[in-house]
């Protein structure tokens, strides 16, 4: 995985709802403008959640495939983009409860293309994804959620089908492990 | 000095959940807890750190919008009406209507979800119900 093409697919424009109509009537080359636009995005979302590029992947992948069957459900009220990052988010947390029966993650994969992305308070992408991964998955998710996506807490309880106050105690241990790992690597 | 209280506030305060005296009372301990001060302004930090991380969008492996549309391809046309998407529908349709209903614990459950589980613990009582009635009418005499 690379961030060298950083928003690179935002520069591709907008879905028309032409665009939506066509992918909707089953016109796969159509939906493959909507993939291409979006697919930094939703991959982003999905591994952002599941930590993981593989799991990342067949998220994503799940995610589009929900976004193509529930085309003809799509209402302009809301942007089309909003409206497919709820559908990666929710596919993401889907994922996550399904899938995953690791108690703690195993191993940091080779992410992020070692990036010095400059997060702020000479925080870099590289220290930020590896603190990340070595949370444990009941951490990260709300922790994500919450502080990368700034859902409303009742939401993530919903999604991840948890009561409201286990959510904030898990994004405020999450949080507090990801300080002092951070605090930790900037003294070293 | 024990910090804990201010600790698990700093979090709080962070999530805009603080009302306007906690605020005041947190900030009086800051003045003189350079510690607190300290966790604070790193916590400040750390968010500004991931929100900046969620705005980065990431390269899937090459070839991915390929094989999203190849299984794409196999899938009816999205607006054909087959009897599970009609179903699927109804049930996404009836969860938007209806919402959740608060549970002990903080806990939600989607209202379907209850009118479901209702509709088969119906079923499976008048199933019981025939099943004890003709149980009885064959009551050797």
């Amino acid at each position: 995985m690379s961030t060298s093409n950083l928003h690179k697919w935002a520069t591709l424009p907008d879905p028309t709802p032409a665009d939506l109509a066509k992918a909707a009537a089953g016109d796969v080359d159509a939906f493959k403008t909507i993939v291409e636009r979006y697919q930094g995005m939703v991959y982003s979302v999905a591994y952002n959640v599941l930590g993981d590029v593989t799991d990342a992947e067949d998220a994503a992948q799940e995610a589009f495939l929900r976004c193509y069957r529930k085309l003809p459900q799509y209402r302009s009220e809301a942007a089309f983009g909003t409206w497919l990052f709820r559908l990666a988010l929710t596919a993401s947390v889907d994922y996550q409860r399904r899938e995953r029966r690791r108690p703690e993650p195993v191993e940091v994969p080779d992410v992020a293309d070692q990036t010095q992305t400059e997060l702020g308070a000479g925080i870099t992408a590289t220290t930020l994804v590896s603190a990340l991964h070595d949370l444990p998955d009941d951490y990260r998710v709300p922790t994500v959620l919450r502080d990368i996506y700034g859902l409303p807490y009742q939401e993530i309880a919903d999604l991840t089908a948890r009561p409201l106050g286990t959510v904030k105690v898990m994004v405020h241990r999450g949080r507090a492990s990801l300080r002092l790992r951070l605090r930790a690597e900037r003294e070293a | 000095m024990d910090c804990s209280y201010f600790r698990e506030r700093i979090h709080h305060y962070v999530d805009g959940e603080l009302g306007y005296l906690e605020v005041a009372e947190l900030q009086g301990h800051l003045s003189f807890c350079p510690d607190c001060a300290a966790e604070l302004a790193q916590m400040a930090e750390l968010r500004g750190a991931l929100a900046s991380w969620g705005k980065v969008e990431l390269a899937p492996p090459p070839g991915f919008a390929e094989r999203v549309v190849a299984a794409a391809a196999l899938e009816p046309a999205p607006a054909e009406r087959t009897a599970g998407r009609v179903v699927n529908d109804v049930l996404e349709a009836l969860d938007e209507a209806l919402g959740r209903l608060p549970l002990p614990g903080g806990r939600t459950i989607p209202v379907k979800n209850v009118i479901g589980a209702g509709i088969a613990a119906t079923a499976v009582l008048i199933q019981v119900e025939r099943y004890l009635r003709r149980a009885r009418e064959l009551k050797p005499l």
